[in-house]
């Protein structure tokens, strides 16, 4: 009878861990999926880039090598978004990310700020699309990184708690990394720069 | 068979189930006491009382309930937390609402205006990126949180035709309140597996690894114990074999209506009959490689799992005999995409009732197309979709700009009721909610108002993507918004009830507690007020006549008499909707007839009365296809 008893809490015991378990599992599926969000934004960036540097292309000749600065930084940045995807719980990958956005962004502040001194640049329709559609999207990663990094924060308070953080590691539940630019002040320059 | 009908039957049906297993379990409690009594404790054989010893059947009844209990329970609140989280254990990743991959985005866009014509709120849809197989699944207890999911095999092989053919299927399983079935008979299996896996692990600890018998004989219990858990092993797996059989059986009941159902909706056979075929001709066929498929078996649109020994244990009819009867001409052979004739079984016309919503106005035919698949309004969700602005619906697909699509449709067209509007947001709009906001302005001034509802609909997946935080600023705004005007309209009230309902419970939001069972007769002044509220949303001047119209469908209204316009505020009628949404489903369908005679009494649907009916018929839990305007 004990026995039965025995196997009976046994159960419960095991059926209690199970739904820490299956927390922990909710809680990292949900950041990996803000992730997908941010990656979705990122790669309709890293498309409407090469675009933008094709029509700036004829009345920027002599900034060379700030355009291919621009396409460099925007083909790291797209192979590190790439990899963070592919696992957005790897720490590396994460601030491997962020490095090489704040590096596009510094180099894409920089060009906008070069296009300043063409005006006839400053007055092209197609021109002017681009960046309206670049800031747009811009401002979708920024609300999608603030999604995903309310979602890490949440995982990382759900793995630390009490009866949690017994588990956490023993399953394999590593701390998971905020999504930060490294200096947002180079973030905010980029769509602060108008044609207008 | 109607809607309510195709729930009554569910219930029932799954009542009936329930009688079933609990036979299966009693089975299995009798098989286990006898497992205790003749190898744990054969001492008490020689007390004289017999084989039935009642304090000790007691304990092993209570003790094998209590297990089986948790084991049902626990398996039940892990798939009650919705069909994300069975998608996702099936190895499913989301799609994201704004992919612009193009054959995620097919997928996506059929989704979308299924949902849109059958009056849900859009479902999220998964992927299942590993398997090659042609299959698909749709999971989730209620419509709300509801998820569709297809293989990759069904995104890469099947033509926009047939995958509208499988996903018709799918849907028409959430309609058919089949979900709610499936879960249940999933946790009812899961409790008799945990019998079998108990004694599993009987085996596993005591025994060692070892053979039973090469263990010392410690005081005899060991060699005992082992057989006890052999014994365990046994009833448990036998007691699942008995629940499969029965789940077995009522799920390839359910996949013929289904399938019906999708044709009843797309009005071409050939496409789900097309998709059916390719899993003939598809060397992976519909099979599924993840582990988890044999407990999710009955939740697919075909078999996951190959049995060619056990038919009877198969939970979908054989793919020749659906074909059969989608396609009798092209069945002989699997393999031959030939054209045929499209069966009388299913008359090409859409049934009468819902012609009726479209051109001469049948109130008759609101309850009969509530959940409803018609092709009808599948044709007529595409096209409102394809006549709206392409910026709104692409706006509707991306997080932040859809939470700035709700909130500019809130904002008021009059220009001071705007700035007044916009002035009480001041400070706490976010800049980039701004931008897209004025990004929205010119596409939002074109759109028509009976479209402002569905489009709403066609953002609840994106605005489920939102964080909590996010989700709680965004409701602050859109609740500031509808505050700053100092009148709440029709249209500020249905898009609250809306959102409340769909996604608050996302958020963790309690869900609202469901409401109390009434009787019909016991809520005459509610469906008065209901009705009068309707009457005055058609005009004043046929206010009169519209509440007569409705209430000569109610015996108990025959004296009932129009409220004033002052008695039908919002605040009035939103009590009296919670109250309603206690009604059994036979009883809604009257008040949905009821409240559907009174718009249709002056012959024509004014944007006010189909929104007010929306709002019932989604209080009242059922999905309502859009009415022509």
């Amino acid at each position: 009878m004990a026995l039965i008893v025995t196997i009976a809490i046994l159960v419960l015991l095991a059926a209690w861990i199970a739904g820490i378990y299956n927390r922990l599992v909710g809680l990292r599926n949900r950041f990996k999926n803000a992730f997908a969000q941010i990656d979705v934004q990122l790669k309709r960036r890293y498309d409407l880039i090469p675009n933008l540097v094709e029509s700036v292309k004829g009345y920027m000749k002599f900034e060379r090598e700030t355009l291919e600065a621009v396409i460099e930084a925007r083909n790291q940045a797209r192979t590190a978004a790439s990899r963070a995807a592919a696992d957005p719980a790897d720490g590396e990958a994460i601030q491997g990310l962020a490095s090489a956005e704040a590096a596009l962004s510094g180099s894409l502040g920089r060009l906008f700020a070069l296009a300043e001194s063409y005006p006839d640049l400053k007055a092209n329709q197609n021109m002017l699309q681009l960046q309206e559609e670049l800031t747009s999207t811009e401002n979708k990663v920024a609300f999608a990184r603030q999604a995903y990094n309310d979602a890490v924060m949440r995982y990382n308070t759900g793995r630390e708690v009490f009866p949690a953080v017994l588990f956490a590691g023993m399953f394999g539940f590593a701390p998971a990394r905020l999504l930060e630019l490294e200096s947002p002040a180079v973030e905010r320059q980029a769509p602060q720069v108008s044609f207008t | 068979m109607d809607f309510f009908a195709r729930q009554e039957e569910a219930r029932q049906r799954s009542r009936r189930l329930v009688i079933l297993f609990a036979l299966a379990v009693a089975g299995v409690v009798a098989s286990i006491y006898f497992a205790v009594r003749l190898l744990l404790v054969p001492s008490l054989g020689t007390a004289g009382a017999g084989l039935f010893h009642p304090p000790l059947f007691t304990v092993t009844a209570t003790i094998t309930l209590l297990v089986i209990g948790a084991g049902s329970l626990s398996k039940s609140a892990e798939l009650a937390r919705g069909g994300a989280v069975i998608a996702r254990s099936l190895g499913g990743r989301p799609v994201q609402p704004n992919s612009s991959e193009p054959r995620e985005r097919r997928l996506l866009n059929v989704v979308e205006e299924m949902a849109l014509a059958a009056g849900i709120p859009v479902p999220g849809v998964y992927l299942l990126e590993d398997e090659p197989g042609i299959n698909a699944f749709a999971a989730g207890l209620t419509p709300d949180d509801a998820v569709v999911a297809v293989t990759r095999g069904a995104l890469d092989e099947l033509s926009r035709d047939e995958l509208q053919g499988v996903i018709g299927h799918e849907f028409s399983h959430i309609l058919n309140g089949d979900m709610r079935l499936n879960v249940r008979l999933a946790g009812l299996l899961y409790g008799l597996l945990v019998i079998g896996l108990a004694g599993y692990w009987i085996l596993r600890i005591f025994g060692g690894g070892r053979l039973p018998g090469s263990r010392r004989n410690q005081r005899g219990s060991v060699p005992l114990l082992l057989l006890f858990g052999v014994a365990l092993y046994v009833i448990g797996y036998v007691g699942v074999f008995f629940g499969r059989l029965i789940q077995a059986a009522v799920s390839r009941q359910r996949e013929y209506l289904a399938d019906s159902s999708a044709v009843q909706f797309t009005r071409n056979p050939l496409g789900l009959a097309g998709a059916l075929r390719k899993i003939g001709a598809l060397a992976a066929g519909s099979r599924l490689r993840t582990a988890a498929a044999e407990e999710a078996s009955h939740f697919f649109f075909a078999d996951g799992l190959e049995r060619k020994l056990f038919r009877f244990l198969s939970t979908h009819p054989p793919l020749a005999r659906r074909i059969a009867r989608l396609d009798p001409a092209g069945a002989a052979d699997l393999a031959v995409a030939a054209a045929a004739t499209v069966p009388d079984r299913f008359p090409p016309g859409a049934p009468a009732g819902v012609v009726g919503l479209a051109g001469a106005p049948a109130a008759r035919s609101v309850p009969a197309a509530a959940g409803r698949l018609a092709a009808a309004n599948l044709a007529r969700s595409t096209a409102l979709l394809a006549a709206l602005p392409p910026a709104l619906p692409a706006a509707a697909r991306e997080p932040l700009a859809a939470q700035a699509l709700v909130l500019g449709l809130l904002l008021d067209r009059r220009p001071e009721v705007r700035e007044r509007q916009l002035a009480a947001l001041s400070g706490s709009l976010p800049e980039a909610v701004r931008g897209e906001l004025a990004r929205l302005e010119t596409p939002l001034a074109t759109l028509p108002a009976h479209a402002r509802l569905p489009l709403v609909s066609l953002a609840l997946p994106a605005l489920r993507r939102l964080s909590p935080a996010q989700y709680d600023q965004f409701s602050q705004l859109g609740e500031r918004l509808i505050a700053a005007d100092e009148q709440i309209d029709l249209f500020e009230y249905a898009l609250q009830r809306l959102l409340a309902r769909h996604l608050a419970p996302t958020f963790g939001k309690r869900p609202p507690a469901p409401a109390p069972p009434v009787a019909l007769a016991d809520t005459r002044s509610e469906i008065i007020l209901l009705l009068s509220a309707l009457a005055w949303c058609g005009g004043a001047a046929g206010a009169p006549a519209a509440f007569a119209a409705g209430a000569a469908e109610l015996r108990f209204l025959r004296e009932a008499a129009l409220l004033s316009r002052e008695a039908c505020g919002l605040a009035a009628v939103d009590r009296a909707l919670d109250r309603l949404a206690g009604l059994p489903p036979s009883a809604r369908r009257t008040l949905l007839t009821a409240a559907a005679a009174t718009i249709f009494a002056d012959r024509e649907i004014t944007v006010a009365e189909s929104e007010l009916l929306r709002a019932i018929a989604d209080a009242l839990d059922c999905p309502l296809p859009p009415l022509a305007a």
